[in-house]
């Protein structure tokens, strides 16, 4: 029983519970960086690492915290580990943090971070709001990889900057441009809601 | 360019070029959510460019004499959203207090804001990209204007929607990102207009 | 204790939101202050690297090889960046900050003769990602060095002329302000490059 709940807590954000396509929560942060693979990547293992940590701090404190202050801590907490990534970045992976620019701060103001955690860390045991943190993260990161995945390949040619369609290959500007990322999750979405709906009813 | 001009520029940017919800994404979450009715877009975009253009030039004058002279610049991002929230708080308050009309019409909304990208994402831009007070200034009421165009520009169409028949996979939030998608090219169209430059 | 008390309602929640306050800023203190000494290394390793694509000079792109080849043939004097070395003609590089269309926008710029760039790097900009950042690809970068400036801007993939350059794709206003911070360099380049 006690192994069961971990799993489907896991479970749930990768598919019918999906933060993106489904509650279409926190894209603000990230989509404006899926018109390349790499950054996409650094951003998704930002928002991972937050969502995760943070989830599993407030529950540790969840018991403590005075409700009337609630949303202050959260928002505290949360920025601590947005500015720990920034400060890691910026020392490790200074050419990553150049061009991500202010979108890793953007982090703090994701909905999906503040939404796990008032929906589910509150009442939840640490140990559970980590793997909700995580799994969340995961269902968040796998949607937006895909959608930079197809843009950086339509857009440019290329992945993680390597060519990989020759010069035959004219770009599809428009596909690197911001109204390629909205069409993109469109129909990203259409695609994800005509099968679990294909699911539900079967 | 000549500098008297700069922050005017930057305004007509943020407002149309750059819209800070069209080529930026951010904000789209209270974005998609309350744009199906225009009275509540209305409300809400009135709410967004005020607290824009107040919090961004509160930021900068925060970050300029307190943060950099101190060498805090790293703790930014917590200064800067504890402002916003400081400063939405103080604004409901007042308005609770005198103004019970203006209390109703927008009081829902502000809590939404605090959690707003688009309000953050202004303050960081303005620092990153090194704006004068000035320039800042515009910059703000620019972002908000346009994030406001947006989503009363989005609220109509929607509206329109209701009739039509969508997909049903694309009902929703899906067909509102295909509208955005569209809306984002017409507002690119607006950068040949810039001939000042 | 009483659950409505002054101490509870009042009281606690700013001593509980201090507490968080101060535990967090210390720990991001402390992370601020171990790093920063490969933040500064970091910044000097762009620097000097941008001084040498600038240049032209070839290398690697490691930490040893960039600091080792600076301190080889780069002097530095007031502000201007000599390098004689192997080449037949000595190299100047400048470094220029001038308006983007959205900050500013700081490129080292070298010289191989008052009006030959031996190239161009880009030390820091604000653009757009995926559009007008895309100005620090070494493809747009590489293709100033050689040229003869002033520079006209043409369209993506038909620069063809030795003053001609290709701008951007869907970041036309980014590449002319960049065309401008370099030919305004251009024009002083003779006092740069002959007033040694």
């Amino acid at each position: 029983m006690a192994k069961g709940i971990y799993k489907k807590t896991f479970m749930a954000p990768l598919g019918k519970d999906n933060p993106v396509f489904v509650q279409i929560l926190g894209i603000c942060s990230t989509l404006a960086v899926t018109n390349r693979l790499d950054n996409t990547l650094v951003m998704s293992l930002g928002v991972i690492f937050t969502l995760a940590l943070s989830s599993f701090t407030i529950s540790i404190m969840r018991s403590w915290i005075p409700s009337r202050i609630r949303m202050m801590v959260e928002t505290m907490v949360i920025a601590t580990f947005v500015i720990i990534v920034d400060i890691t970045l910026k020392a490790f992976y200074p050419e990553m943090w150049k061009s991500l620019g202010p979108y890793v701060g953007l982090i703090i103001t994701n909905c999906i971070v503040m939404g796990r955690i008032e929906a589910f860390a509150l009442q939840n045991k640490p140990s559970l709001s980590l793997v909700d943190g995580i799994a969340s993260g995961i269902g968040y990161a796998y949607v937006l990889l895909i959608i930079a995945f197809v843009r950086e390949l339509m857009g440019t040619g290329t992945l993680f900057g390597f060519t990989i369609l020759g010069d035959w290959w004219t770009s599809w500007a428009i596909m690197i441009m911001p109204p390629g990322g909205f069409f993109m999750l469109a129909i990203f979405i259409w695609i994800a809601k005509e099968a679990f709906m294909k699911e539900a009813t079967s | 360019m000549s500098d008297m001009l700069f922050p005017l520029a930057v305004f007509f940017a943020a407002a149309f070029t750059n819209n800070i919800l069209l080529t930026n994404y951010l904000g789209m979450c209270s974005f998609l959510s309350v744009s199906k009715e225009i009275e509540t877009s209305a409300g809400l975009g009135i709410a967004v460019t005020f607290v824009m253009a107040v919090t961004t030039a509160l930021n900068w004058v925060v970050y300029h004499l307190v943060l950099l002279p101190f060498g805090l610049e790293y703790l930014r991002f917590i200064v800067f959203i504890i402002v916003i929230a400081a400063f939405v708080q103080l604004i409901e308050m007042v308005i609770e207090r005198y103004s019970e009309g203006l209390y109703f019409a927008l009081g829902i909304f502000l809590p939404l804001i605090t959690v707003n990208c688009a309000i953050l994402g202004a303050s960081l831009f303005m620092v990153i990209r090194e704006y004068s007070f000035m320039t800042t200034f515009f910059f703000g009421i620019g972002s908000g204007l346009g994030w406001f165009l947006a989503i009363m520009a989005m609220a109509g169409i929607r509206q329109k929607l209701k009739t039509a028949k969508v997909p049903a996979g694309l009902e929703g939030p899906g067909i509102a990102l295909i509208i955005a998608g569209f809306m984002a090219m017409a507002f690119m169209g607006f950068s040949g207009m810039i001939a000042i430059g | 204790m009483n659950k409505d008390g002054f101490y509870a309602l009042r009281i606690h929640p700013i001593v509980f939101m201090g507490i968080v306050t101060i535990v967090c800023v210390s720990i991001l203190s402390a992370l601020y202050l171990s790093t920063q000494d490969r933040v500064e290394a970091n910044e000097l390793f762009f620097l000097r690297r941008s001084v040498l694509d600038a240049a032209g000079i070839t290398h690697d792109g490691t930490v040893d090889a960039v600091q080792s080849l600076y301190e080889t043939s780069v002097t530095e004097t007031d502000g201007k960046y000599r390098i004689d070395g192997n080449e037949d003609s000595p190299v100047t590089v400048v470094e220029r900050t001038g308006p983007g269309l959205w900050g500013p926008i700081t490129v080292m710029i070298g010289f191989s003769s008052p009006q030959v760039l031996s190239g161009i790097s880009i030390v820091s900009q604000n653009e757009t990602p995926g559009l007008g950042a895309r100005i620090e690809e070494p493809w747009f970068t590489a293709q100033f060095a050689g040229k003869t400036g002033p520079f006209l801007l043409v369209e993506e993939g038909t620069s063809d002329a030795s003053n001609e350059v290709d701008a951007i794709t869907g970041a036309t206003r980014t590449s002319r302000y960049f065309r401008d911070i370099v030919n305004s360099v251009v024009s002083d380049g003779p006092s740069i490059y002959g007033g040694q």
